[in-house]
């Protein structure tokens, strides 16, 4: 049992890791983003005003590029923390090997669930915030890529603006998918993660009978 | 071990490090509390005799007795059962 348990324990932990990886990896890129945006406006703002070009910045666009810049900021900061506890596991566990003890792998069960416990309302709101954020570079990949799109009953017709906009079309659908398949991850690893900390609030009638805890 | 943890993850941590003698000050910080918390459940489990204070010289420690055996060993078979069943869906 203990070993099944010790494998079982690994695999989600090492899955885990990934997952939290790829959320920093998330939002560096919308951090990023938002950086680039806000430089590209500062641009604009200073050609507007000190050039007879006729630029205009938008304000709506400052506005978007500084959300994206100061969310993917937080966002990046909440995901290492999560990543820290993780690594802090998942190293332990690499450095008992298969070889770990009951006493080993049971009190990494307890850190691992503690750390669930510390960082279970965070994990609630990256699952919807990587959602929103699949979504909408999904969208913008899509609409930022087409010039013309024609629905007739033949079937689907587009145009792309320009060859060049194909590898960043790639590049933002990339980045959706590895959001929503996050997204999906960490739910589904919350459910589970959910359920057994029910399981243990369920078990702990045992632990307090066998510590005499009514008799006290 | 630090975070949010249930007061029987505590005891768990308490009774297991204590199978070698440990001061006080050890346990609180192995077990990252603080003297108040620790001074409570260290009161606890000696009422309950599943410690035992130990005097050598000027120093008290704190020792795990027979009887802790059965709730750590407990303790850990409910924690390794929780990954009985793999997770239902695919990793």
């Amino acid at each position: 049992m203990h070993e099944s348990a010790l494998v079982r324990f690994r695999s989600e932990i090492r899955h885990f890791y990934v997952i939290t990886i790829a959320n920093i990896v998330f939002a560096a890129l919308v951090m990023a983003f938002g950086i680039s945006m806000l430089i590209g406006q500062a641009v604009s703002m200073y050609e507007t005003f000190s050039t007879a070009l006729y630029v205009i910045y938008s304000p709506v666009i400052l506005l978007i590029a500084f959300v994206a810049a100061l969310t993917g900021f937080s966002w990046l900061l909440t995901s290492v923390r999560i990543f820290e506890g993780i690594e802090t596991i998942k190293d332990d566990l690499d450095e008992k090997g298969s070889g770990a003890s009951d006493e080993a792998l049971t009190r990494l069960i307890v850190s691992m669930l503690s750390h669930y416990r510390d960082n279970r309302a965070t994990i609630r709101t990256m699952i919807l915030v990587c959602t929103l954020g699949g979504v909408c570079s999904f969208v913008l990949g899509i609409l930022g890529s087409l010039e013309h799109l024609s629905v007739s009953t033949d079937g689907i017709v587009f145009t792309l603006n320009n060859y060049l906009v194909i590898p960043f079309m790639l590049l933002t659908l990339g980045v959706a998918l590895i959001s929503l398949a996050s997204s999906y991850y960490f739910s589904r690893f919350a459910k589970v993660w959910d359920g057994r900390i029910g399981e243990i609030e369920e078990s702990e009638a045992l632990l307090k009978e066998t510590l005499e805890l009514d008799r006290r | 071990m630090s975070g949010r943890r249930t007061a029987f993850e505590i005891y768990w941590e308490i009774l297991v490090f204590c199978r070698t003698p440990q001061s006080f000050t050890g346990i609180i910080n192995r077990c990252d509390l603080n003297s108040k918390t620790g001074q409570e459940y260290l009161g606890f489990l000696v009422e309950k005799e599943y410690l035992v204070e130990v005097t050598e010289g000027d120093k008290t420690r704190y020792v795990s007795t027979e009887r802790a055996g059965e709730y750590t060993a407990l303790f850990s078979s409910l924690y390794r059962k929780l990954f009985d069943t793999p997770p239902r869906f695919k990793l």
